[in-house]
């Protein structure tokens, strides 16, 4: 179950069913929703709150609200039951009670994939550029023949990209390729072909 | 030759490995529409893989007739842009490329028009594949010049020419030029300069 905290409760509960009508309150839903996902734009509480002749902190209150009672819900995925529960106990009428179900039910998704990425980010892989040299000569050492494989990693990390150089000879990479043909061959082992069976 | 399912086939154009997945998938959307349309995509695809950009509208008036989704049009563009560029990444010649994508299942009049515009224009496609290959800091220019130090704090007279360099390297991540700055004295620049020639005389040996 959703733990509303008395606090938020009360603003709830004072914002939408004191003051406000259903499609009022179906209007905020959509608004919520929307701020969760391009973000807020404090313009809009202000604009409704002249439109409903309220103050703005009632209006941002009120969705500022929902957009918790959604994010708290879809955090934690709870079960239709569990929500409808949740709900029940700030006292709404019994449409409105359908009304926040549906938008839960109807938004889960969407909201869950924004706070994934909230989680903290690593560098992670973006792009790998390479090419085959072979010297010939340096400034100390005429008539060679040594191949070279340059790489370029580019990496990504909160947005931002870096690039790392790296240079290797053949037998180094046959070793790296073969390095990571292992890690990938680890997943057809039975230990972890069971771990992953009981995650499904 | 038709492709049997479970018996894995070697395409030039993939390298000589086996058609990715998708691509065999995105060939029978292609079908969808008319070959002169497809060539008019292709054209389009050949100026993004030119470095020239690509008209998204001019794409999408293309595929309203054949009612694709913009997944589609996405799916589409994609698998033009791998066939071209992966034909143009292992040097085959248009016939082969033909012979090869109805192999997997292209109608002839598409595998033509598209070997058409890879034909028309291979050669450039090749030559701007070899310009990105991957290039760390290019020099961008170099200049010099050469001051005669009368005197210094250490010394009351120094009388030696030095030559002061200042080489711009451009940086291939973020296209800026950075100026390095040195200073050589006569006879250290006397042995870079022989090094350099030592080393153009290799170049030109391989040229």
């Amino acid at each position: 179950m959703v733990q509303i905290s008395r606090h938020l409760e009360e603003e709830i509960t004072v914002c939408l069913m004191n003051h406000f009508c259903g499609s009022v309150i179906g209007e905020f839903c959509r608004i919520a929703v929307e701020f969760l996902k391009k973000g807020l734009n404090p313009k809009i509480f202000e604009g409704a709150a002249r439109k409903l002749s309220v103050s703005t902190e009632t209006v941002q209150h009120g969705i500022e609200g929902l957009m918790y009672l959604l994010t708290e819900s879809s955090k934690m995925m709870i079960s239709e039951v569990d929500f409808q529960d949740s709900v029940l106990v700030l006292g709404f009428p019994e449409d409105l009670n359908k009304l926040l179900l549906q938008l839960y039910l109807d938004n889960r998704k969407e909201i869950r994939s924004i706070l994934n990425e909230l989680a903290p980010d690593f560098p992670h892989y973006h792009n790998l550029e390479w090419r085959l040299d072979v010297q010939l000569a340096s400034r100390a050492l005429r008539q060679q023949i040594k191949p070279l494989l340059t790489l370029k990693l580019h990496l990504e990390q909160n947005g931002r990209r870096n690039a790392n150089v790296l240079q290797t000879d053949p037998a180094t990479l046959l070793h790296l390729i073969r390095k990571l043909e292992q890690a990938l061959g680890e997943m057809k082992t039975n230990h972890c072909r069971r771990i992953v069976r009981n995650i499904k | 030759v038709e492709v049997q399912p479970g018996v894995t086939m070697r395409f030039r154009f993939c390298g000589d490995l086996d058609c990715p997945d998708w691509v065999l998938a995105e060939i029978s959307t292609l079908a969808k529409i008319s070959s002169v349309k497809m060539k008019l995509l292709c054209v389009q695809v050949m100026k993004e893989l030119l470095g020239d950009g690509i008209d998204y509208e001019k794409i999408a008036k293309l595929t309203a007739d054949a009612k694709f989704e913009t997944s589609d049009i996405k799916a589409t563009i994609a698998v033009l842009n791998f066939v071209l560029a992966s034909a143009g990444k292992y040097g085959v010649d248009g016939e082969s490329l033909s012979s090869e994508l109805q192999q997997l299942g292209l109608p002839k009049e598409h595998a033509t028009a598209l070997c058409k515009s890879y034909e028309e224009k291979q050669t450039a496609l090749q030559d701007r594949l070899k310009e990105s290959s991957l290039r760390l800091n290019k020099l961008d220019s170099v200049s010099w010049r050469v001051d005669y130090t009368l005197s210094s704090s250490e010394l009351k007279e120094v009388n030696e020419p030095v030559v002061h360099l200042k080489i711009n390297v451009r940086n291939v991540d973020t296209g800026d030029v950075e100026p390095m700055v040195v200073s050589v004295t006569a006879n250290k620049f006397r042995v870079l300069l022989a090094e350099l020639k030592q080393a153009q005389t290799l170049m030109n040996a391989l040229n």
